[in-house]
């Protein structure tokens, strides 16, 4: 065996299925230029083996698990059903955690209003019919005008945002608030006008009971789907407390 | 006498129980309802090539999310045969490995080598029950930086090679499936490697070797 066909062995050595082990042992063993070279050879190879296994920081497989949710929420799409309601129809996006939009109808035309929820998500969307809880959620709203926010998924929205909306389902059916009273409730007293934005982007409409919040002096202000709209969910829930 | 000499003499550096053993296999078909458990067992050997390729804790952290995304995404694409038959283990590697090449193209080089990875802790724990005298602890983390930087000099696909080879301690055929290259390549590749790594750390791996090699005549 020559010296350059040892040398081409020795990496596979390392597999201890080489069929040629015994002759390379053979010739090293009687030629001392190979044996310098293959010491240095393994020298390198044992440097390598012994670098110690790093160890990953204790955060990174929940980091991993979060990452792989917030990109699988990006490419799954919502679903959205038509629902009939005391309102008329609704367009209701919602996903396995919960419902995630709600949408009056502005005869617009269902794909219109298909583009308009897939904008304001973020992601697409697919037509479908409302399961079971969907419905029952979106019924029971409408008849006790308490919603089941345990089936409603606003997670996507600023820590901020999420406050806003729970602080608004504090306020009883059949009562209004101020945007004031929402700020103080969150224990933000001067983020009036921030809730009032988050009002005008409120996803979830009626679950979150935006419509019941008005303006300090008892005024409607502003609803994304019209006053009067506001003015006819609030009279549902036996309101008279308001200023047109 | 060279001070590899025992190590020639019985040629224990060759036995496979030097080689890293394989983790347990992920049980059942990978796919999208038992990725938690994929992640738990791989995500300490996907992080290792990471940090080896790279030489940076935080580049390896997100080469190794973005890999595991890589992978979910990939995975709740496939049909079921096609999850029945696929080789994970090399596959994750070859993700790990692609996002690392991307992520390093669009950094400058430079920032690379200059990071030290060897977490002198860790070492310290990990020796702390032989019977190393703390000088020789210090030394070990002192060599084992040495050898970390020399591995981060190397061009990237013998850098890829070589840590695939002797840290990961996976076989010819296993790196050639994980680089899409030849079995000829890859050997040809481990080889350059090693003939550059000789270069760089040149005497030092004689003093590496002998120290280590005393530690485990002691262990016999």
């Amino acid at each position: 065996m020559r010296c350059c066909d040892v040398e081409k062995l020795w990496d596979d050595m390392r597999d201890a299925l080489q069929p040629h082990r015994d002759a390379v042992i053979k010739h090293l063993r009687a030629c001392p230029p190979c044996q310098e070279l293959y010491e240095q050879y393994e020298g390198i190879a044992y440097c390598l083996t012994c670098l110690p296994p790093p160890q990953p920081p204790a955060t990174l497989v929940p980091k991993i698990i979060e990452h792989i949710r917030s990109a699988v929420k990006a490419t799954v799409p919502d679903s959205v059903a038509k629902i009939d309601s005391p309102l008329g129809l609704l367009f209701v996006a919602f996903r396995e955690t919960g419902i995630t939009y709600v949408a009056l109808n502005r005869d617009e035309g269902d794909e219109a209003a298909f583009q308009r929820i897939k904008a304001r998500l973020g992601r697409s969307v697919v037509p479908s019919t409302a399961p079971a809880w969907v419905n029952e959620t979106l019924t029971a709203f409408f008849r006790t005008h308490v919603s089941r926010l345990d089936r409603v998924d606003i997670s996507d929205l600023t820590p901020f945002e999420q406050a806003t909306l729970r602080a608004t389902a504090k306020i009883p059916a059949g009562e209004v608030r101020s945007y004031g009273w929402v700020a103080a409730a969150m224990g933000q007293p001067n983020a009036a006008r921030a809730v009032g934005g988050v009002m005008a982007r409120n996803p979830v409409p009626l679950l979150y009971p935006c419509h019941r919040v008005v303006d300090s002096t008892g005024r409607l202000h502003n609803y994304e789907y019209g006053l009067d709209v506001k003015a006819r969910i609030l009279e549902l829930e036996g309101c008279r407390s308001y200023k047109r | 006498m060279s001070a590899l000499a025992p190590i020639l003499g019985d040629y224990r550096l060759s036995a496979p129980a030097m080689m890293p053993q394989p983790v347990r296999p992920t049980k059942g078909v990978p796919g999208p309802e038992n990725f938690e458990v994929i992640v738990d067992d791989y995500q300490r050997r996907l992080y290792g090539f990471a940090l080896r390729m790279t030489g940076n804790r935080e580049d390896a952290e997100e080469i190794v999310q973005d890999s595991f995304v890589r992978a979910y995404r990939a995975l709740a694409k496939m049909d079921p045969q096609q999850r029945a038959e696929l080789r994970l283990q090399p596959w994750l590697y070859t993700i790990t490995l692609n996002v690392t090449r991307n992520r390093l193209r669009s950094k400058r080089p430079t920032n690379v080598a200059l990071d030290s990875l060897a977490d002198p802790d860790a070492l310290l724990n990990e020796t702390q029950e032989g019977p190393d005298q703390p000088e020789a602890i210090v030394d070990r983390a002192a060599d084992m930086v040495l050898v970390e930087q020399a591995l981060l000099q190397l061009p990237m696909h013998l850098r890829a090679a070589a840590t695939l080879r002797f840290v990961e301690g996976r076989s010819h055929p296993e790196i050639a499936e994980i680089l899409n290259q030849p079995i000829g390549t890859v050997k040809s590749h481990v080889h350059r490697a090693v003939r550059i790594l000789r270069r760089i750390l040149g005497p030092q791996v004689g003093r590496i070797v002998a120290s280590e090699n005393s530690t485990i005549e002691e262990e016999d």
